[in-house]
């Protein structure tokens, strides 16, 4: 693959990352938001694919299948569990409404675009698009996290973010060491595990959830 | 201005719009029936309406005044009107100055505030509701399509349809950016609310609570009616054949008959797959609440936003 054609291919897969990123947002029940996010993590597999045949880099093959694995179909599948097993109400409580979000959203993928494109010549060296792309799926996932209330919907916005940070690695310097990013996905696995038990223990010891845990005073 | 499409071609495509808006609504609603595990009615069953309420006479409520009588004919000249600026046989500027994309958006906008208009003046309890809902989604739905409009055009430097179908050219999908796949998200998402039906408005009913633009019909009748029916037939496929226009617009380049006949059958095809996307859509979601329908547009906003963003930064 010539290297234009693969620098369009991470822009086209940066655009739908960005919508999967605005439906997780706009989301107003938390199974579509595990979805989109399940298909965001699908849309990074293909990318580290598409990078690794064109790169021949050995390791992004490696990444892509764990990432095919891990955040497309385990992660996703865990969050459904739960939600299923603690029967909570299905729908998404926005701290601020889920217009403002999406308006704030907006802002965020401008704002990087207008940051990304004061590199300059720096940016000729990395692939296309995908630096500001990355750096808005951050954002953007730290703004969810930031606005719900639930923890649940939480953890969706800290998995797109990890997402945004993975597209980031892998588009920029393809592909930190295997060894990293197998410690980073290993380190969400973890989070996702420590924070589901919690969440689920929260609920059967207290019924609350964190929205209730301000209340809490020394 | 030297074009590709003579003055006889436009009003073709024109003539092809009108005619062919009520059997894309028999197609649709054919394949919902399917869908639904029953018959269905004809395919021809739209047509076949239009022609029993042509026969009517007409009665008008006593509150109208007298200009009533002339908004189903005005919508319907502002709809066809819209149709003559979209390329659908062939790609490339008219030989005629036409007018550009903001112009079929304008005529568009036009033609929704007389129906609203009309529903008003009709002194009718469910058309004031129903004109009042229409005008709370309009200012949603046009931003949207305006964007998604800009979001094509700047990346082909001119707001003339059929110029901007022919920048896109002949290897459409190969040749899409990262700013067409949001464009198009967003125009999907629009698609629904622009032709009134599910998850925004639902064409089947006349129950209160559900309608948007079948409310603003309850008073008019006969030939007034029939043109109000045969307006929205063909709003609903002039805004199919925008998003053709709009995203693929592959048409053959030949002037001979045979060329014709070949572009009359892709945009035949594309306005099929379309109008099957649609069926299927209104078969698998339900209506939204009136007041989830801002969120819902508000994704299509963002996206056309982004997709703006992309073109240009």
């Amino acid at each position: 693959m010539s290297a234009d054609t693969v620098q369009s291919i991470i822009d086209d897969l940066g655009a739908l990352l960005l919508f999967t990123m605005i439906l997780i947002v706009a989301a107003g029940q938390i199974y579509r938001a595990i979805y989109a996010v399940a298909a965001q993590s699908l849309l990074i597999a293909i990318a580290g694919g598409v990078l690794a045949a064109a790169t021949g880099n050995v390791d992004l093959w490696v990444i892509a299948a764990i990432t095919l694995v891990v955040k497309a179909t385990l992660l996703p599948w865990v969050l459904h569990w739960v939600v299923q097993r603690m029967n909570v109400r299905r729908e998404i409580e926005p701290v601020i409404p889920i217009a403002g979000t999406l308006a704030l959203s907006v802002l965020i993928v401008v704002v990087s675009f207008q940051v990304s494109a004061s590199l300059g010549p720096v940016r000729q060296a990395i692939t296309g698009n995908a630096l500001p792309v990355g750096i808005a799926l951050t954002l953007t996932g730290v703004l969810v996290m930031a606005t719900r209330k639930t923890a649940l919907t939480q953890m969706v916005g800290l998995f797109a973010s990890e997402n945004g940070i993975f597209f980031t690695a892998m588009a920029v310097s393809q592909g930190m060491p295997l060894i990293i990013e197998i410690g980073v996905i290993l380190d969400v696995i973890l989070a996702a595990l420590v924070m589901t038990i919690m969440v689920l223990r929260v609920r059967s010891t207290v019924d609350a959830d964190i929205a209730d845990l301000d209340r809490l005073r020394g | 201005m030297i074009g590709d499409r003579s003055f006889g071609l436009v009003c073709l495509e024109m003539a092809l719009l009108l005619l062919a808006g009520p059997l894309v609504t028999g197609t649709i609603q054919k394949i919902k029936a399917r869908l639904q595990c029953r018959t269905g009615a004809d395919l021809l069953q739209p047509y076949r309406d239009l022609a029993k309420l042509f026969r009517k006479d007409s009665v008008q409520a006593d509150t109208a005044s007298g200009f009533f009588r002339s908004i189903p004919v005005l919508v319907l000249a502002a709809t066809v009107t819209a149709g003559a600026l979209v390329p659908v046989i062939r790609v490339g500027p008219p030989a005629l100055p036409l007018g550009d994309a903001i112009l079929l958006l304008g005529l568009l906008a036009l033609a929704r505030f007389l129906t609203a208009i009309g529903a008003l003046d009709a002194g009718g309890a469910f058309g004031g509701m129903g004109a009042s809902r229409e005008m709370t989604i309009a200012p949603l739905v046009e931003p949207v399509l305006m964007m998604v409009v800009f979001s094509t055009a700047v990346a082909a430097g001119t707001t003339e349809l059929g110029a901007l179908a022919a920048h896109r050219g002949t290897e459409w999908l190969l040749a899409w950016r990262a700013a067409d796949f949001l464009g198009f998200a967003a125009m999907l998402m629009l698609l629904p609310a622009e032709t009134g039906r599910i998850p925004v408005d639902n064409p089947d009913t006349h129950l209160e609570l559900t309608m948007l633009h079948e409310g603003m019909l309850l008073e008019h009748s006969g030939p007034g009616l029939g043109c109000m029916l045969l307006a929205s037939h063909t709003r609903q496929m002039v805004t199919l054949a925008l998003v053709s226009a709009l995203f693929f617009p592959a048409g053959p380049a030949g002037t001979g008959a045979a060329s014709l006949l070949l572009g009359v059958g892709t945009s035949a095809a594309k306005i099929l797959v379309l109008a099957i996307f649609l069926a299927l859509v209104e078969s698998s979601y339900a209506k939204l609440r009136l007041f989830r329908v801002p969120q819902y547009l508000g994704i299509g906003f963002v996206c056309a936003l982004v997709a703006l963003a992309l073109r240009i930064l």
